[in-house]
């Protein structure tokens, strides 16, 4: 057992490289403090789930990752977020160029008011000059990627509003990738649907890790278990136990996961 | 009971066009669809026609539209998006104030304080920067009378601009945050944001100011007739003096004298609430086409 446990971090770190280092990181809210001193490795191409009972933070952490926090006023983050070996919490940080490298997902699908097409063209056009033809590859790339392509593509020019939630959503997870970015954050992105379109989704995160490292903030404990690599619990602010998601689920180290993944409490 | 009071507003409404008609019978027996093309207004010789009043309405209008409607949503813009919070509501009370200020007021203040300084400063520029500018020229020449069609759109701009900007500013309140959140989040910029996704979000809201907006420009008496000048004839340029069809209403309904004086003084009200009514109705159809295009 001993020995066992030794030998795991090890194991890690021969086989997946570290694509996101969070050091001393501290988020205040005004003046109350919602994360405390988390200190946590995200790995590439991995998929790794943050899970905890509500205001535990874990929507905060994920917040910090592309600096959306910022948008607010009253709101900041301490410490250190390093991505391929730079400080994104830097002042001098470009946040376009930021968010361009680090996509998020909402909980609530969030369609822009336009077309299909330009639902995806507008974030790509953001970045790149693309002609015509680059752009229509692009935009189907995308919606095949995200398995809504065989839906949508005879009402391109039609209104993303008009489509289901759990398309939607899709939507929103093509609009993400068709930027290439190389982090994917989703936040809750199952919560406001059903579960054939929670199944579909799911299984997209399980093909984008080929390409994409993958943040899930999830309340629900299956959909960790199914669909992540590694596992964080968070509780009160702080990062209580991570680790790889099969060991946290069946041999958690520390009672307090224990008692969330047993339902016990959250 | 409710349906009956709902009944009363169609009846009521029925009874102010029925009461224009009549009253503006005489004048269209008398001058026909002529009215409406004759620049001409002579109460001696008993000759009226509408030209001269309608061009000035929708001139007036359309001026303070061009100018009231951008700083309105600018301001709106600021407001939601830029202002740091303590200076929000101080901001957002000031034009509140703004819109409660009584048309007089504002006709008083255009003519005593605002329409000197039109005459001394501003039209003299406009006259000196454009001369030998084609068009343009014809557009800002005469003498700066200081009162005159420019003066009362501005006017007409400044009272707007309250009204455009609360509606447009409670409707860009109403963009959700996490579609901004999700628009910044793809890495847009401030303006990206709000070019691309609050102002397709919110246009019916937007439109629907803009409208109200419109409306009271179009219906404007009291500020107008102060400075506008009240003169029944079409200028060129926009320093003229000219007038609208509710100034010439409130200016010469007590001293009409005669049948046919006072029956086109109330045709002219009929003509602006058709104008009005047009009005309503393009917005209403622009509004059912963008929800086409959107849909």
């Amino acid at each position: 057992m001993n020995i066992e446990t030794m030998e795991r971090p090890m194991q890690i770190a021969e086989a997946v490289k570290a694509k996101v280092s969070i050091e001393n990181l501290a988020f205040y809210y005004g003046d109350s403090k919602a994360l405390k001193n988390i200190n946590l490795t995200l790995y590439d191409r991995k998929v790794t789930a943050f899970i905890g009972p509500s205001g535990c933070g874990k929507s905060t952490l994920l917040r910090v990752l592309n600096r959306i926090y910022e948008m607010y006023p009253r709101q900041r983050a301490e410490g250190k977020v390093m991505v391929d070996g730079a400080d994104i919490l830097d002042p001098g940080q470009d946040l376009n160029m930021l968010r361009a490298k680090i996509g998020m997902v909402f909980q609530k699908p969030t369609p822009f008011p336009m077309s299909i097409y330009e639902n995806i063209a507008f974030g790509v056009r953001l970045y790149e000059r693309l002609s015509k033809e680059e752009m229509d590859e692009r935009v189907e790339s995308a919606l095949r990627k995200a398995a809504l392509w065989e839906e949508v593509k005879d009402k391109l020019s039609s209104t993303g509003l008009g489509l289901s939630g759990g398309q939607q959503q899709r939507l929103c997870i093509a609009r993400t990738i068709a930027v290439r970015p190389e982090i994917i954050l989703l936040d809750e992105p199952c919560s406001a649907l059903d579960p054939i379109s929670t199944a579909k989704i799911e299984e997209l995160i399980d093909e984008l890790k080929e390409e994409y490292t993958i943040v899930i903030v999830t309340h629900n404990m299956q959909q960790a278990a199914r669909t992540s690599d590694y596992t964080a619990f968070m509780y009160l602010g702080e990062l209580i136990e991570f680790g790889d998601t099969k060991r946290m689920f069946t041999h958690p180290e520390k009672q307090q996961t224990q008692d969330y993944i047993t339902g016990r409490f959250g | 009971m409710t349906f009956a009071a709902a009944l009363t507003v169609l009846l009521l409404l029925g009874g102010v066009i029925v009461a224009l008609l009549e009253g503006s019978w005489p004048a269209f027996a008398k001058f026909g669809f002529g009215f409406l093309v004759t620049e001409s207004w002579n109460p001696v010789t008993e000759q009226f026609g509408a030209l001269s009043p309608i061009a000035g309405t929708l001139i007036t209008s359309f001026i303070a539209m061009l100018i009231g409607v951008p700083i309105s949503i600018g301001i709106a813009i600021f407001l939601t998006e830029i202002c740091p919070i303590w200076l929000r509501r101080p901001i957002g009370i000031a034009i509140e104030l703004l819109a409660g200020i009584p048309s007089i007021i504002y006709g008083i203040w255009g003519l005593f304080v605002f329409a000197p300084v039109m005459q001394r400063h501003v039209q003299p520029f406009l006259i000196n920067a454009f001369s030998g500018v084609p068009v343009l020229e014809n557009l800002f020449a005469g003498p700066p009378y200081g009162i005159g069609i420019l003066t009362a759109s501005l006017i007409l701009a400044i009272m707007v601009l309250p009204f455009i900007t609360a509606v447009t500013r409670d409707v860009f309140e109403t963009v959700p945050p996490v579609l901004k959140e999700a628009a910044y989040g793809l890495g847009c910029t401030k303006w990206e944001v709000i070019r691309n996704v609050m102002l397709p979000y919110t246009r019916v809201g937007v439109v629907g100011g803009v409208m109200l907006g419109l409306g009271r420009a179009l219906g404007e008496t009291m500020a107008v007739t102060f400075v506008i000048g009240n003169a029944h004839k079409i200028h060129a340029s926009v320093l003229g003096p000219g007038t609208t069809i509710s100034a010439t209403i409130a200016n010469e309904f007590t001293e009409a004298v005669g049948d046919i004086y006072t029956a086109s003084l109330v045709a002219l009200g009929l003509i602006l609430f058709v104008i009005t009514f047009i009005v309503l109705a393009a917005a209403r159809l622009m509004l059912l086409r963008m929800n086409v295009k959107g849909a």
